[in-house]
């Protein structure tokens, strides 16, 4: 009788180390193929972005290369998106949840943060220099990141 | 939702990184399950069903105190 359970308990161990050889880490290697992708395309586009920018400020191209220019980052941005949505897709259902959390958060904290903008903007004037539309969309990953980190800390 | 996960996983004498590598989720999604943050959807149950070699209530069980 127990050495039935034991043999039993044997093949079970062994099916199991069987299953994680199978596995090998795949989950592991699939999010650092992941993070490096993200972290060049972002680092990428990033450089795009302020090189279009330094030429921008430099003001002294013609307006049609100017625009040319200003449209630069956008598919190296769809890009960098297109990678993290792909990434997003690889995930486990709790990551997945984490994202749509960071994002839930992220979504209505800037439109309130948008929303008191616009009406300070009417009672006081902002400056162009640090509340213009160049500035105020980088605010945006910054919500999302405190989203990130909220959604985080609650499944820790 | 309350669970033996942790008690399941203690008898068989895996981590929960080996759990986590035979269901293909993170090692996170095990901890914040057996620590009762988090309820998995139906498949993952399943597969830890299927994988313990048992129903699905043997391991899960509703909190009737907690509102869902």
């Amino acid at each position: 009788m127990l050495t039935a359970i034991f043999h039993k308990k044997r093949k079970a161990a062994e099916a199991a180390a069987k299953a994680i050889e199978a596995a090998g880490g795949s989950i592991e290697q699939t999010r650092r193929v992941y993070g490096t992708r993200l972290l060049v395309r972002g680092a990428l586009w990033a450089s795009v972005y302020l090189l279009s920018r330094g030429l921008l400020e430099l003001n002294t191209l013609p307006p049609a290369a100017r625009v040319v220019i200003a449209l630069l980052p956008a598919p190296f941005f769809v890009y960098y998106l297109w990678t993290w949505m792909k990434g997003v897709g690889e995930m486990d259902e709790l990551e997945r949840r984490i994202e749509l959390e960071a994002l839930g958060f992220a979504f209505p904290a800037f439109i309130v943060f948008l929303m008191t903008l616009g009406l300070l903007d009417l009672a006081i004037t902002l400056s162009p220099d640090d509340f213009s539309l160049h500035h105020i969309w980088a605010m945006m990953p910054l919500f999302y990141f405190a989203g990130l980190w909220r959604a985080k800390k609650r499944y820790q | 939702m309350k669970n033996r996960l942790k008690v399941l996983r203690a008898e068989r004498d895996w981590s929960q990184e080996e759990l986590a590598k035979q269901l293909g989720v993170s090692r996170q999604t095990i901890n914040a399950i057996e620590t009762e943050k988090y309820d998995p959807s139906l498949p993952l149950a399943l597969k830890m069903g299927r994988l313990f070699e048992l129903c699905v209530e043997k391991i899960f069980e509703l909190d009737e105190k907690k509102p869902n």
